[in-house]
C-alpha cells in the first residue's frame, strides 16, 4: 500500500500499485496500458486554507478511480483543477499528456465530466439537450445523432428522447447526464457523486450501466468521487482516501480491506456457558477485543481474510461445545474509510 | 477515440460555429417552452404602452379652480367670462365662484381647488392685476392653469387698453399629427428588447451559472470567445423576437405607417441591432456575477441609465448636460430613434445607417470587454 501515487519523474507505464496484489479484477493487462491522468504534487490553496496539499496519483487506460473523502477534504476542489475549471497553486496534473494548465483546450477535448450540479436544461429534451451537447464539443449532422443513439440505448434513455427532462425522474436525470458526459467518446470520465440523492434501484441502475458503458468503451479511465463506500467498493478498481486534503491511502478496495488490523466482527453464541480457557483459544487464533455478552455468547474482532470466525466456532464444537447462533460481519470500505479519516483528524 | 466509429468532432472556426449554434438553440427552444417568458417580455411593455400612452396623451381637463371676485367691475365680470369659457370650451377648469377669499384659500389647502384666481378690488389693466395661487405640487395643473389665466387676463387687459392685441404667429407641423400613444410606441418596442435581453442574456446567465448548466458550457472545447459570442447572440435572438412582437403590436394599435418593404427590414433590422447591443451590456455586467440577486439589485439602475435617458418619454435636448452624456453613450438612444425615424418620421433606410454603425461598434466593444472579463473557472 502506499500514501502517495507515482511522482513525475517515474515511468509512465509502470504498474499502478494495485496491481501488485490480486483485488479479484481483469486488470492484469492494465500493466501495459498507457496513464490517462498522472497527478504531480497538486496542490491548491484558497488564502490561507489548503483545500489540496501535493496530491499525487495516477490512473491508466480503462481503470476507474474512486476518491472518497469527508466533505471539504478536497475531491471537488481536486476535479475542478482536473477539468481545467480552477488553476492549480502548484504542481501539475496532465491528462493524456496534455497539461491541465497550459494546454486547456486538448485536455477538454479529452475529457467528459458529470458534476454533482445538474446540467441538463429541464426545458428542453432528451434528445435536445445532447444535441446541444453534442455540438459544443464539435459533434454535428448524423455522427450526432448516431452518438445520440448509442449513448441513450447504454443508459436505457431511447424511450425517453422526445420527453421533456423536467419531467424525468432524479435516476433517469442522473443517467441523461452521464450520457451528456460521455457522447462526444470522451477518454477520461469525471464522475462527482453521480448517485448522490437517489434511490437504492436507481442507484444500482446506474452501477449497471457504468459497467456496461466500461465494457463497451474499454479505455475509458474514470475517476469517481462519492460518499458512498459500497459504490466505490463495486465500481473502483482502487481508491484513494483523502481527507484535509491529503491522501492518506490508495489502493483496491480489497487490499485497503485486508490492510485493516482488525474490524472483521464475529458473534458466537453456544449451548452452554463459555469458559475463560475457552476464550483463551480463540484469543490465540487470532481474534480480539473479546467481550462476553452473556455466559453463552461473546463477540470479538479480528484480522480481515484470516476466518477467524469460522475457525473459532470449529474450535469450539472441538472443545464439546453446540454452536447455536454464529455471525460473521465482513470488513467493509467504510470500516477502512474511518479508520484513516480518523487517524487523520486525531493526527491534525 | 475510445469508441470504434465515433465520428470526428469539428475544431477551430467549425467547433466554434457550432458551439455558437448550440446555445443560441438552448435559448430559442427554452423560450418557447416557456411562454410565460415571451408574455411577461411582451405584457410588460404593453401594458406601459396602454397606461401610459392613454394617461399622458390628453389634455388637462376639469382641474377645480376657485375665482374670487372682490372687484365686482367690468374687468373683474370680463375675466369671469373668460373662466367660464375655459370651464365650457377646453373644459379645462371646473370652477367655483367664490366672495370669501379665505374660504378659497382653505379650499385650496386641503385639496378642494388646484387653484385659486383672486380678482382683487379696484382691478384694472394699470393695476392692480389678478394673482393667481396654485397647487404647486402638481406641476401640470399649475402651469396649465397658470397659463390659461394669463392669457385670460391678457385678452382682458389689451381690450381695456387702446393697444392692438399682436397678430397670431404662423404654427406648421412637419409631420402628421401624432398623439402621445403613437409617440410612445418606438419606445416600448426599446422597452421590450430591455425585458428581453434581461431575462434571456442577464438572467439566464446568472441562473445557468447558479445551478449547474454553466458548468456544463465551460469544460468543452469551445473557445472562450465564442462562448461569449452565443451567449450575447442568443439574449439578442430571443430580445428580437420580444422587440418584434411588441413591434407588430405596435402597428396595430397606433396609427403608425411604414412607407414600404425597405422600411419595415430596416426596422427589424434596427430592433435585431438594439436587441444586439443590449444583450451584450447585460453579459458585460454579469461577466463575473454569480447570483440572481445581483440582477435583483441591479435592475432598477440600469432600468433608470438605459430607458430613461434614451428620450424614450421625453426629449433628450431637454435633459441636464450630465444626463444628455449618459444619453449618448446609451445604446437606446439610437435604437430609439432610428425608429422613430422609420416608423414616425417616414425616413428612408439610409438615414439610420450612423445608428446601426453605432449600435454594432457598441456591442463589438461590449463583447470584447467581456471576453477579458469572463473568467472560466467556478
Amino acid at each position: 500500500m502506499t500514501a502517495r501515487g507515482p511522482s513525475a519523474s517515474e515511468p509512465l507505464l509502470d504498474a499502478p500499485p494495485f496491481l501488485d496484489e490480486p483485488s479479484g479484477r481483469p486488470i492484469a493487462a492494465a500493466a501495459r496500458r498507457p496513464v490517462s491522468i498522472e497527478v504531480d504534487r497538486l496542490t491548491r490553496t484558497f488564502g490561507d486554507r489548503i483545500a489540496d496539499d501535493e496530491v499525487s496519483f495516477s490512473v491508466v487506460e480503462g481503470e476507474t478511480y474512486g476518491l472518497l473523502g469527508p466533505n471539504g477534504a478536497g475531491k471537488t476542489t481536486l476535479i475542478r483543477m482536473l477539468t481545467t475549471l480552477l488553476p492549480p497553486t502548484s504542481g501539475s496534473a496532465r491528462i493524456r499528456g496534455h497539461d491541465v494548465v497550459r494546454d486547456r483546450p486538448a485536455v477538454r477535448r479529452s475529457i467528459g465530466t458529470v458534476s454533482q450540479a445538474v446540467t441538463t436544461d429541464e426545458n428542453l429534451t432528451v434528445e435536445e439537450n445532447l444535441s446541444v451537447q453534442g455540438k459544443m464539443y464539435g459533434l454535428f449532422g448524423r455522427g450526432l445523432s448516431r452518438m445520440i443513439d448509442r449513448r441513450l440505448a447504454q443508459v436505457g434513455l431511447s424511450e425517453r428522447r422526445k420527453q421533456i427532462t423536467r419531467e424525468l425522474s432524479g435516476g433517469m436525470r442522473r443517467r441523461l447526464e452521464i450520457a451528456r458526459g460521455v457522447l462526444h467518446s470522451p477518454h477520461v470520465l469525471f464522475l462527482d457523486e453521480p448517485t448522490s440523492g437517489l434511490d437504492p434501484q436507481s442507484r444500482r441502475a446506474i452501477w449497471e450501466m457504468l459497467g456496461q458503458l466500461k465494457a463497451d468503451d474499454a479505455g475509458l479511465a474514470i475517476i469517481l468521487t462519492t460518499h458512498a463506500m459500497d459504490e466505490a467498493d463495486f465500481l473502483c478498481d482502487r481508491v484513494a482516501i483523502l481527507d484535509q486534503g491529503r491522501i492518506l491511502c490508495e489502493d483496491s478496495p480489497a487490499a485497503l480491506k485486508r490492510s485493516l488490523e482488525t474490524g472483521e466482527r464475529t458473534q458466537i453464541e453456544t449451548a452452554r456457558a463459555l469458559s475463560e480457557a475457552d476464550a483463551d483459544a480463540i484469543a490465540a487464533l487470532g481474534a480480539r477485543s473479546w467481550r462476553g455478552l452473556a455466559a453463552n455468547a461473546a463477540e470479538f474482532q479480528s484480522r480481515p481474510g484470516e476466518d477467524v470466525g469460522r475457525r473459532a466456532a470449529r474450535l469450539l464444537e472441538d472443545r464439546g461445545h453446540r454452536i447455536v447462533h454464529l455471525t460473521i460481519a465482513s470488513v467493509t470500505l467504510e470500516d477502512v474509510f474511518f479508520s484513516y479519516t480518523g487517524r487523520g483528524l486525531r493526527a491534525e | 477515440m475510445t469508441v470504434s466509429g465515433a465520428p470526428r468532432p469539428a475544431r477551430g472556426p467549425a467547433l466554434a460555429f457550432l458551439g455558437i449554434a448550440a446555445i443560441c438553440q438552448r435559448a430559442y427552444l427554452t423560450l418557447w417552452r416557456q411562454p410565460i417568458l415571451i408574455i411577461s417580455t411582451m405584457l410588460f411593455p404593453l401594458v406601459y404602452l396602454l397606461v401610459l400612452g392613454n394617461s399622458l396623451n390628453r389634455q388637462l381637463r376639469h382641474v377645480p379652480l376657485a375665482v374670487v371676485d372682490e372687484a365686482a367691475n367690468a374687468e373683474s365680470a370680463a375675466c369671469r367670462r373668460g373662466v367660464m369659457a375655459l370651464e365650457t370650451g377646453r373644459e379645462l377648469v371646473d370652477a367655483t365662484f367664490l366672495e370669501d377669499r379665505e374660504e378659497a384659500l382653505r379650499g385650496l389647502r386641503r385639496g378642494a381647488y388646484r387653484g385659486v384666481w383672486i380678482l382683487p378690488f379696484r382691478l384694472s389693466a394699470k393695476g392692480p392685476g389678478p394673482a393667481f395661487v396654485g397647487d404647486n405640487t402638481d406641476r401640470f395643473s399649475f402651469d396649465a392653469l397658470d397659463g390659461a389665466l394669463r392669457q385670460v387676463w391678457d385678452e382682458v387687459a389689451s381690450g381695456a387698453s387702446p393697444s392692438a392685441p399682436p397678430a397670431d404667429s404662423a404654427r406648421l407641423e412637419a409631420y402628421p399629427y401624432l398623439d402621445y400613444l403613437t409617440y410612445l410606441g418606438p419606445a416600448v418596442v426599446c422597452l421590450s428588447i430591455f425585458m428581453g435581453s434581461m431575462v434571456s442574456g442577464g438572467l439566464q446567465v446568472l441562473e445557468d451559472r447558479m445551478y449547474g448548466y454553466h458548468e456544463g458550457y465551460l469544460v468543452t472545447p469551445i473557445s472562450t470567445g465564442a462562448l461569449v459570442m452565443g451567449n450575447v447572440l442568443a439574449g439578442a435572438i430571443v430580445a428580437s423576437l420580444a422587440g418584434l412582437l411588441v413591434l407588430g403590436a405596435v402597428l396595430m394599435l397606433t396609427p403608425v405607417i411604414v412607407a414600404g418593404s425597405r422600411e419595415v427590414a430596416a426596422a427589424v433590422a434596427t430592433v435585431f441591432l438594439t436587441s444586439l447591443a443590449i444583450s451584450a451590456v447585460w453579459f458585460l455586467l454579469f461577466a463575473r456575477a454569480r447570483s440572481v440577486s445581483v440582477l435583483r439589485g441591479m435592475f432598477g439602475i440600469i432600468n433608470a441609465l438605459l430607458f430613461f435617458p434614451s428620450g424614450a418619454l421625453y426629449p433628450v435636448e431637454s435633459y441636464p448636460p450630465w444626463l444628455q452624456a449618459i444619453s449618448r453613450a446609451d445604446p437606446l438612444t439610437y435604437g430609439l430613434n432610428a425608429l422613430r425615424n422609420l416608423l414616425l418620421r417616414g425616413s428612408s433606410p439610409q438615414t439610420v445607417f450612423p445608428e446601426w454603425i453605432f449600435l454594432l461598434t457598441f456591442a463589438l466593444v461590449c463583447g470584447i470587454l467581456t471576453r477579458v472579463l469572463f473568467r472560466r473557472e467556478i
